[in-house]
């Protein structure tokens, strides 16, 4: 599939048009891993943040070791760099084969952002979207 | 087209659910698979109004039990 039809079918990018959705595959870089990678390690600085294109990931956090979510196809990983450009705050694993992410560095995507202001207001507003729903989930995990 | 972003909680177990997206509303009895377990819907609703090209859903789900391999002869 083409990669602007994929980010077409992903939150993030939800009320952009084609010619910005075109914009944004041009500074992704696929990345795949087998079941057990890690993808992101918790307090190792992150410049980049994943979509999730195909398999799942297992959010875990450390000492001691516990999963708090699975991710799969359209979700995003790493955005709190992107947010807070603080270090990781959990370790992102693969858990099935192949895990197949989209990767955008923190850098490349600011460039895209103050150069179409319109593209980094509705991503912007869609990363605060998916937090919040990340939020209600736990809440519903939790009860 | 209409993607449905889905949060699946599951009970009876530590397992901690997970979010991804589909392509059709989930629906009860539907087995769904995360990792290397298979879990079957139990109840599903919305959990926030629509937006944009997505719905979102509350899918409920238990660990479907796995069945012990049988060796071929």
């Amino acid at each position: 599939m083409i990669l602007t039809q994929i980010l077409k079918n992903v939150e993030l990018f939800d009320g952009l048009t084609d010619s910005e959705l075109d914009e944004v595959a041009a500074i992704c870089d696929e990345r795949r891993y087998r079941r057990g990678e890690i993808i992101a390690k918790q307090g190792e600085p992150g410049d980049e943040f994943f979509i999730v294109t195909q398999g799942f990931v297992e959010v875990l956090l450390e000492e001691p070791r516990r999963a708090v979510v699975n991710l799969g196809p359209g979700q995003l990983i790493g955005e709190m760099a992107v947010v807070d450009q603080g270090p990781r705050s959990a370790t992102v694993q693969a858990v099935e084969e192949p895990t197949v992410v989209q990767v955008i560095s923190r850098d490349e995507f600011e460039v895209l952002c103050q150069k179409h202001t319109r593209i980094g207001y509705i991503v912007i507003r869609n990363i605060a979207a998916d937090l919040s729903f990340k939020l209600r989930h736990r809440n519903l995990s939790e009860k | 087209m209409v993607m449905y972003k889905v949060s699946y909680v599951v009970i009876g177990s530590n397992h901690p659910g997970g979010i991804a997206n589909s392509d059709h509303r989930p629906y009860i009895h539907e087995q769904i698979r995360m990792g290397d377990t298979t879990f079957e819907i139990i109840e599903v609703f919305d959990l926030m109004p629509a937006r944009g090209g997505f719905q979102y859903i509350h899918a409920t789900c238990r660990a479907v039990p796995q069945e012990p391999e049988i060796n071929s002869l």
